[in-house]
């Protein structure tokens, strides 16, 4: 991780290097470590020390992009001229006013752990090895994932604006394996004592312990469901591209388009983009340096806006929701802080509140490309299906597929936990999900997986 | 900028540990440049150039890696002792004997061809280029985005073991591809040519880029979009169905590339990918498909994106069947994978770059062509639908129950095609799909399709591949 000194500097010599009135640039600097382990043994483990400048040029109103790995003069000044021979060409930006200027300040936020941003691989490689001699003792192997690392970020442009913070995370995933059935738990978090795998690895054998060995078997169809946060994390993370982005809203793509203002959802649903919660995975600012706000994307079923970059705002003369990820990014704005409002019911409530229905830990391989004026999305679920009968789990159940509209889905909602849980994906490095669990009736399961006459 | 043979070779001798079995060093430098034009503007360029170095090794039964994208010769010996200290942790939490396959060393150079440097195009030429194709799409109100995409690749790699290898590598890639978005009446429907996410790729230069010959097809890509709109919605049921060869690249990809990988059979991949339904005790003995469906791994074709010399574990590239006459006959394996099957490693293992572990990746996993003209295939359907360009696609985690959405589907009546239906999907298990498999069409429908966004590992690793497709008829499958 690079100090702000050195971010700065690099930042200052880019933007002096673009000599030109309007540019802005990003200097990013990571140092990770991540465990993967598989068959209750570490396979994969890895540590990582990078960094990546990205130099953003307006000229004339038209934009260029360069990113490199070399911070040297003449890397810098190759990035540079990348970036004046891309804007060079390019067509100027529909009613841009030009980058931020604001400067206001940000929100102070708690993004740093200096432990868990230095825990040592060997630290994890114990940790794990205890809950391998657990999982020996319950009879189950694991598979699955354990990262921690610091990354430093910075951002700076031509009109003063230098912004500059550290963030650590910690992230696992196991999955909990017995014969052919398996659980599974995750967890994410800015503190490394926040995610303990060993919890983690007890969560997970419950779930492939849980009715081991009663199967039972269902014919498609529409029946209640009960999400816990890993899957509505996978949906919600497809809505992300498909509809709250600004490219999805201006190609005309997402089910927001002609519906700002209305309400397509249920009461009961609400979405905000929200880094400024501390308990959740906090960043003050956007990479344009736009301080961070809680911002509403879908308000009791209220569609309220899509999330945009700066040149999108102006383009779609839409309020900025400091949502730059990337300059020059191709989604004009992402969400990576998704937070769904929970409610005030149990988990166990949910399930003794359903009389015939489906208990899913997690989906697999959600597509969202379907229909996506509906949102209609297809997906199968993994690492614990269950059935639940007159408000008790009964069975296990096979891995099913469902194909299903979030945009009719999330009008069906009801019930959901007042507990949330953070969950990660591997293409956020800022934020995450936060979700609660959710019963939503009549989901529409479409098939099974299934091996027959092998 | 680039570290040399001697540098590399330093510090593999500087990796000082009594139970040291194995270790490699590579620097890559990646360089990618994109233009995308939107709706008769340039909406983005941009330019990337990544160096890495990454130093992996074998000490005991534990692996240790370390990377950096700082490639000085301070660096490279830092992260050379980082890797060693990673190994000393996973050796706490390993427990397995890793066992390596036999390798020859090999010192070479290897290069994929092309005819006109990518880079040697200005960007003024390649941006006329891209919005003359996409221009005259332009103009109808139904028509709400027009976009066109160019990109070239070129990335090289230094190669260096503890084995005896010296490998020194360069692949050269472009790709191009156009979209058209139609809206009418709240109904959207989206139309690519000849592929989506970007086109269709190839190690080649510009020359490529003039085969494709977008301005050629733009029209014929617009008027679809919008007969599209108002096209009757595909029909639910069980239907033979003929896939055109870009949709089954993908069903290949997805259904047989994947869980031919032997790192997933084994369960090293589970956490993020999943696994694989097709387990080394069924090797050999197991019908994947029909007689017909010949499917072979070959990472020697010239042209296509999962083309390499060697792969990173230094084992040279090679040709050999993953299913033979329906059989399911091979693995993708690496060297620490091979021996669980009492085999030799077969080149499969790349890292998208330096910064990366080498892991089990795809190479150009091809359907062979079969004897039967397309013509004639449709001609013999009585009834049945022509589906081709895939839209979504979705695959469980053993890789059985997949559901696959086109952009496009065409009846077929008494062996014509007939009317032109929208948002075609289908759905199977993937054994039962390709024993269904009556008729392969011959090689005037064969065509390789590059993908360059094949994602695995953790973290992500996107990986260049390809897929050898013709067109191919599947009696009784499931619709809508």
């Amino acid at each position: 991780m690079r100090s702000q000194h050195d971010s700065e500097t690099i930042l200052d010599r880019a933007l002096t290097a673009a000599n030109t009135p309007e540019a802005d640039a990003t200097f990013i600097s990571t140092d990770q470590n991540i465990s993967r382990f598989a068959n209750s043994g570490v396979h994969q483990n890895m540590s990582e020390i990078s960094a990546a400048l990205t130099l953003r040029v307006i000229v004339d109103g038209c934009m260029g992009v360069a990113s490199t790995s070399s911070f040297d003069d003449e890397g810098i000044a190759n990035a540079a001229l990348l970036a004046h021979e891309a804007a060079k060409h390019a067509g100027p930006l529909l009613n841009f006013s030009g980058l931020y200027r604001g400067n206001e300040p940000t929100p102070l936020l708690n993004t740093f752990d200096p432990k868990t941003a230095a825990v040592s691989p060997i630290a994890k490689a114990r940790a794990l090895r205890e809950m391998f001699d657990r999982g020996r003792d319950a009879g189950v192997h694991f598979a699955g994932s354990y990262a921690t690392g610091g990354s430093s970020v910075a951002c700076a442009n031509t009109h003063g604006v230098r912004r500059y913070a550290t963030m650590s995370s910690a992230d696992a995933t196991v999955i909990a394996i017995r014969g052919g059935e398996s659980g599974y738990a995750t967890s994410l978090a800015r503190h490394f004592d926040d995610v303990d795998v060993r919890a983690l690895g007890d969560e997970a054998t419950f779930k492939a312990t849980l009715k081991a060995g009663v199967a039972d078997d269902l014919q498609p169809g529409a029946f209640d469901v009960i999400l816990e946060p890993p899957a509505l994390a996978e949906v919600l993370e497809w809505l992300n591209m498909i509809a709250f982005s600004g490219s999805s809203f201006d190609d005309g793509s997402s089910f927001f388009v002609n519906h700002l203002g209305e309400k397509l959802l249920g009461e009961n649903f609400t979405l905000v983009d929200d880094s400024t919660d501390d308990s959740f995975m906090p960043f003050p600012f956007d990479l344009e340096g736009l301080p961070k706000r809680r911002v509403a994307l879908i308000e009791r079923g209220v569609i309220r806006t899509p999330v945009v970059d700066k040149a999108y705002a102006d383009r779609l003369a839409l309020e900025p929701t400091a949502n730059t990820w990337h300059l020059g990014s191709s989604d004009h704005g992402v969400a990576f802080h998704l937070a769904m409002e929970g409610g005030d019911a149990t988990r166990e409530e949910l399930i003794r509140s359903t009389k015939h229905g489906i208990w899913v830990t997690r989906f697999n391989y959600v597509n969202g490309l379907l229909e996506p004026r509906i949102a209609q999305m297809t997906g199968t679920t993994r690492d614990g299906t269950f059935l639940i009968r007159d408000g008790e789990v009964v069975a296990r159940l096979p891995n099913l597929r469902w194909t299903e509209s979030m945009v009719e889905a999330f009008g069906r909602i009801e019930g959901l936990t007042s507990e949330r849980r953070r969950v990660g994906t591997w293409f956020n490095h800022f934020g995450g999900t936060l979700a609660p669990t959710v019963k939503i009736g009549g989901w529409n399961f479409t098939g099974k997986q299934e091996l027959a006459g092998a | 900028m680039k570290p040399s043979r001697a540098q590399l070779g330093d510090v593999l001798a500087s990796l000082k540990d009594p139970a040291l079995r194995y270790a490699d060093v590579r620097f890559t430098a990646t360089h990618h440049q994109d233009v995308r034009v939107r709706n008769g503007e340039v909406d983005n360029l941009s330019s990337d150039v990544d160096r890495a170095i990454g130093v992996r090794v074998l000490v005991g039964n534990g692996w240790g890696f370390a990377a950096s994208s700082d490639v000085s010769e301070e660096s490279l010996r830092l992260t050379a002792q980082r890797a060693l200290e990673v190994a000393e942790a996973s050796n706490i939490a390993s427990t397995e004997t890793v066992t390596l396959s036999e390798l020859e060393p090999h010192v070479a150079t290897w290069s994929s061809t092309y005819d006109i440097d990518p880079w040697s195009i200005p960007l003024e030429k390649k941006i006329d280029h891209i919005l003359g194709a996409t221009d005259p799409i332009r103009g109808d109100a139904r028509i709400h985005q027009v976009t066109g995409d160019l990109s070239s690749y070129r990335q090289e790699k230094l190669f260096a073991s503890t084995a005896g290898s010296w490998l020194e590598q360069t692949t050269t890639e472009m790709g191009g591809g156009i979209e058209v978005n139609a809206i009418h009446d709240g109904e959207f429907q989206r139309r690519t040519y000849p592929n989506p996410f970007g086109g269709d790729f190839q190690a080649a230069g510009w020359e490529f880029i003039e085969r494709l010959d977008l301005p050629s097809k733009a029209l014929l890509v617009r008027d679809e979009a919008i007969a599209l709109l108002t096209a009757p919605k595909a029909p639910a049921g069980r239907f033979d169905l003929i896939v055109g060869s870009s949709q089954l690249a993908l069903q290949v990809h997805e259904s047989c590339g994947h869980p031919t990988e032997l790192d997933r059979a084994m369960g090293l991949e589970i956490s993020l990918a999943g696994g694989s339904f097709l387990q080394p005790s069924m090797l050999g003995n197991f019908r994947y498909g029909s007689e017909l469906v010949n499917i072979v791994a070959d990472a020697t074709l010239p042209g296509a994106i999962g083309s390499f010399g060697f792969d990173d574990d230094g084992v040279p590239a090679q040709r050999f069947h993953l299913i033979d006459k329906g059989m399911f006959v091979g693995y993708l394996t690496g060297r620490d994978t091979a021996p669980s099957i009492g085999r030799k490693s077969n080149g499969t293992v790349r890292a998208e770059s330096a910064a990366r572990i080498p892991i089990i990746r795809m190479t150009n996993i091809n359907l062979e062509p079969g004897t039967t003209p397309l013509a004639d295939i449709i001609a013999d359907t009585k009834r049945g639908i022509f589906i081709d360009t895939n839209k979504s696609w979705s695959i469980d985690d053993l890789r059985l129950n997949f559901q696959f959405g086109c952009e496009v589907a065409w009846e077929i009546e008494n062996g014509r095609l007939g009317r032109l239906l929208r948002n075609p999907l289908y759905t199977g298990t993937t054994p039962d799909f390709w024993r269904s498999c009556d008729a392969v069409a011959d090689r005037a429908s064969w065509q390789v399709w590059g993908l360059p966004n094949c994602g695995k590992g953790d973290p992500m690793q996107t990986m260049r591949v390809a897929h050898g497709a013709p067109a191919a008829r599947f009696r009784n499958v499931e619709m809508g």
